[in-house]
């Protein structure tokens, strides 16, 4: 049965090739749909590792970058406001707490960096940040602990690392107490003392990634000066403070620039900027669906409009209407298997040549699974109604037919 | 005989609604989508109030400094700007230059309401390059940047902001803690036009910081407006040889040698901006060709469907095409007839799309998606949508054309399958 119905598909293969490709390329648009939709949402499932409600973000603009005469001093007296400005933020009353770090949650830009462990290159995320960051991120430590005040003092370096990095590096081992990768040239060794559950810098939708953290101190200059502070408000508390603080911070700064917001609001914005490009290409993509299955619809009709001498033939010799029913479904059904092993065969080279490393096989998996049942399913949709229609077509007529 | 193709043609296509119905939408919906590109590309890239002379304009935005080890890339400082770039002024051809920050976010708290503006610092140039619609007063000039008074220029939508809409003219805005007299109202900016776009424009020399006076990297613009565009190539290499000199100059000589610049078309800007790491060198003509491409991917599937539809009504014209062939039409003839018949149908279908597409910018326009956006189709975006329907008549019409002139005649006229 299988082979003649191969041998009918390939009797007509100048017609089913192009519908092969056609069915191939609509393949392909909706695995690229289907794997970024599965993608954001499996990220979003995720935890996040911070809670962004009720934190508050204040950008500033020192105006002190690529100077001509940009030295040391003037950088570490820019420092110098920075920690005044946090000693007077922590004191009012509607602040809980407060924190400088060097990347805020939904920042744009990021830092990045690569460790030598054991021999291996492993990649991460980094951040730097003062003490009180996890408490105004209300970050979750999974063992040891955040940096505090007494580590200006140890012979080592703390640093915080996320469990997916602590994994990386010592399997199921505890990271911490562990040395932290070959110390810098001239550097104090670095030692691990916490491990936070996950950091997950970009937000929400973004891939689950390596992350560690350095202690930022107010009283050395780092090698890249800081540009927000981060406070957590108590809830309720209203959008008017804003104001107040604006002039405290100008009060103490006239020559820098100041921007508050709520990290809410920096939330919504990288949803809106992530999410976006899919729903626009989710729209374009449903409509040349809604195109293809029209135009396959279409086409199916016409071709079954000439074979009504074959198919009378079969009926006249006593073939059901359920089986020829059957009949042109099946060959319906192996042009779509060619067109989506194709497809298949392709798009199967990028998580096995890992040709897009952030995305993990599995999103790929529910892609794929996704593309080949709507494939499937459109097209079954469109071969139906032309398929029952020459079913139904009278021996005697059919025959007849010219 | 164009004119009876067409006869014919139109006689086809109302033969068998639904498949006609069937090919429109198809045509009608990649046209659309086509379209509404356009009409962005349009929106950002060509001539637009306010940056009518956009053709003869261009821009520095981007410096590099590189070293051994370390990279730096940003907009320009004004210090480069101002020591380096200015003196492109005095080439022949060249009409004005100007300095121009970027904008930068300003907040403003007005009777507990907070409102958040995008602020650029401009000399007295600026107007003179670019044709603001002014809906109240007027520019600043030379002079209030010199004498660094505290005057503003605001769009329609800050009037709206600030004042509820009322004549603004000679109040007082206080934006990023410091008060401007507002001087001049301007229509809006689409934010897609990213040389020109804010909300509020001061002088430089208002700046809170004078730090800016010495910096080589960050925050600004360099605007060069040339007679006509013969004069680019001239305006690039005199850029080229003041970043030569400025090298020998550099802040930092230990850390950076090198510097890089381009005077850029908006075209070329985009291409930079795009460019992954080296932005040093860009190559427009292959960013063109990048687009062709996608453009090209983009219309794969409606082809092969319209030719898929197209091949399988051949047979309805098999009587048709055996007659022709009978009393002696070549097949060349035929494969004209076709693909004529197909560019009506995808003309037709497109100018479907072109009223969809209509539809579709104004309900974008409508959604604040993109801020201030007048996306309209114009005489360009009509011809682009014009060239882009022929081609992919052609495009889809051959195949099915050329399968159709090859019909035998006597099986044609018996009415049997291909």
């Amino acid at each position: 049965m299988m082979r003649h119905l191969l041998k009918l598909v390939w009797n007509r293969k100048r017609t089913n090739a192009l519908i092969i490709l056609e069915i191939f390329f609509s393949f392909l648009v909706v695995f690229i749909v289907a794997t970024l939709g599965i993608f954001f949402w499996d990220n979003y499932r995720q935890p996040l590792g911070y809670s962004w409600q009720n934190v508050w973000k204040i950008s500033m603009d020192m105006k002190s970058e690529g100077g001509r005469h940009d030295d040391e001093a003037a950088k570490a007296a820019r420092l110098k406001v920075v920690e005044r400005m946090l000693g007077e933020v922590e004191a009012l009353e509607p602040i809980e707490s407060a924190a400088v770090a060097m990347v805020s949650p939904y920042d744009q830009g990021g830092w990045t960096s690569g460790e030598n462990i054991n021999g291996r290159e492993i990649e991460m995320e980094a951040n730097a940040a003062t003490d009180r960051f996890a408490e105004v991120m209300g970050m979750e430590l999974v063992s040891g602990r955040w940096f505090r005040e007494e580590d200006s003092n140890l012979a080592y370096d703390p640093i915080v690392v996320d469990q997916d990095l602590a994994r990386e590096m010592f399997g199921d081992e505890d990271a911490v107490g562990k040395q932290f990768g070959e110390p810098p040239p001239g550097e104090k060794p670095r030692r691990i003392v916490g491990v936070v559950s996950e950091f997950r810098k970009s937000g929400e939708l973004s891939a689950r990634t390596n992350f560690m953290f350095q202690r930022l101190r107010m009283d050395v200059p780092f090698w890249f000066e800081p540009r927000s502070i981060l406070i957590k408000v108590r809830p309720g508390t209203p959008a008017a403070f804003e104001e107040e603080l604006a002039k405290l911070l100008q009060g103490m700064a006239p020559e820098w620039s100041f921007q508050i917001k709520p990290l809410a609001q920096e939330r919504t914005s990288v949803f809106n900027e992530m999410l976006a490009p899919l729903v626009a290409g989710g729209v374009v993509a449903f409509f040349l669906l809604l195109m293809v299955a029209l135009g396959l619809f279409g086409v199916l009709w016409q071709n079954l409009l000439q074979r009504t001498r074959e198919l009378g033939l079969r009926r006249a010799t006593g073939a059901s209407r359920s089986s020829v029913h059957w009949q042109v479904l099946s060959e319906q059904a192996i042009l779509t298997t060619f067109g989506v092993l194709l497809g298949t065969i392709l798009v199967i080279q990028i998580p096995v040549l890992d040709l897009i490393g952030f995305i993990r096989p599995e999103v790929f998996a529910g892609g794929l699974l996704f593309a080949m049942v709507a494939i499937y399913l459109l097209s079954t949709l469109c071969a139906f109604y032309p398929s029952s229609m020459a079913s139904r077509v009278q021996p005697a007529e059919a025959l007849r037919y010219e | 005989m164009i004119k009876n193709y067409l006869k014919v043609a139109l006689k086809v296509l109302a033969r068998r609604k639904f498949f006609t119905f069937i090919s429109l939408f198809g045509i009608s919906i990649t046209l659309l989508v086509l379209m509404v590109m356009a009409a962005i590309f349009d929106h950002s890239l060509a001539p637009h109030s306010p940056e009518t002379r956009s053709d003869e304009t261009l821009g520095i935005y981007q410096l590099t400094m590189r070293g051994k080890e370390n990279t730096q890339n940003s907009d320009p400082g004004y210090y480069f700007l101002d020591r380096y770039a200015r003196s492109l002024a005095k080439l022949p051809g060249v009409e004005r230059f100007s300095i121009v920050s970027t904008p930068q976010t300003a907040v403003s708290y007005l009777g507990g309401k907070k409102i958040e503006s995008q602020m650029r610092r401009a000399d007295g140039e600026l107007w003179k390059i670019m044709e603001f619609e002014f809906l109240e007063g007027g520019p600043f000039t030379p002079e209030d940047e010199s004498g660094a008074r505290f005057v503003a220029v605001i769009s329609e939508t800050s009037r709206e902001r600030f004042f509820g809409g009322q004549p603004a003219l000679g109040r007082t805005i206080e934006a990023d803690g410091q008060r401007f007299r507002v001087v001049g109202v301007v229509r809006d900016v689409p934010t897609l036009r990213f040389s020109s776009a804010a909300d509020i424009w001061v002088p430089i020399s208002t700046s809170k910081s004078k730090l800016y006076r010495e910096q080589w990297m960050g925050g600004f613009n360099g605007l060069i407006l040339a007679s006509d565009e013969d004069h680019f190539p001239a305006i690039k290499a005199e850029l080229d040889a003041r970043l030569r000199e400025a090298e020998r100059n550099l802040p930092d000589p230990k850390t950076f040698q090198t510097l890089t610049a381009g005077a850029d078309t908006l075209f070329e800007a985009h291409v930079r901006k795009v460019s992954p790491g080296n932005t040093e060198v860009i190559y427009p003509g292959r960013a063109k060709a990048v687009l062709f491409l996608l453009m090209l991917l983009f219309m794969l599937l409606p082809t092969l469907n319209l030719v898929n539809i197209n091949l399988s009504r051949i047979l309805d014209r098999a009587s048709e095409i055996g007659v022709r062939k009978a009393f002696g039409a070549s097949s060349r003839t035929l494969v004209g007839q076709f693909v004529v018949e197909n560019l009506v149908l995808t003309l037709i279908g497109s100018l479907a799309g072109l009223v969809l597409a209509g539809l579709v910018l104004s309900a974008l326009n409508a959604s604040g998606f993109l801020p201030y956006a007048r996306l309209a189709l114009n005489y360009r975006v009509f011809l682009y949508g014009l060239a882009m329907a022929v081609f992919f008549g052609i495009l889809s019409g051959v195949y099915p054309a050329w399968r159709m002139s090859k019909l035998h005649p006597v099986q044609a006229l018996r009415g049997r399958s291909v």
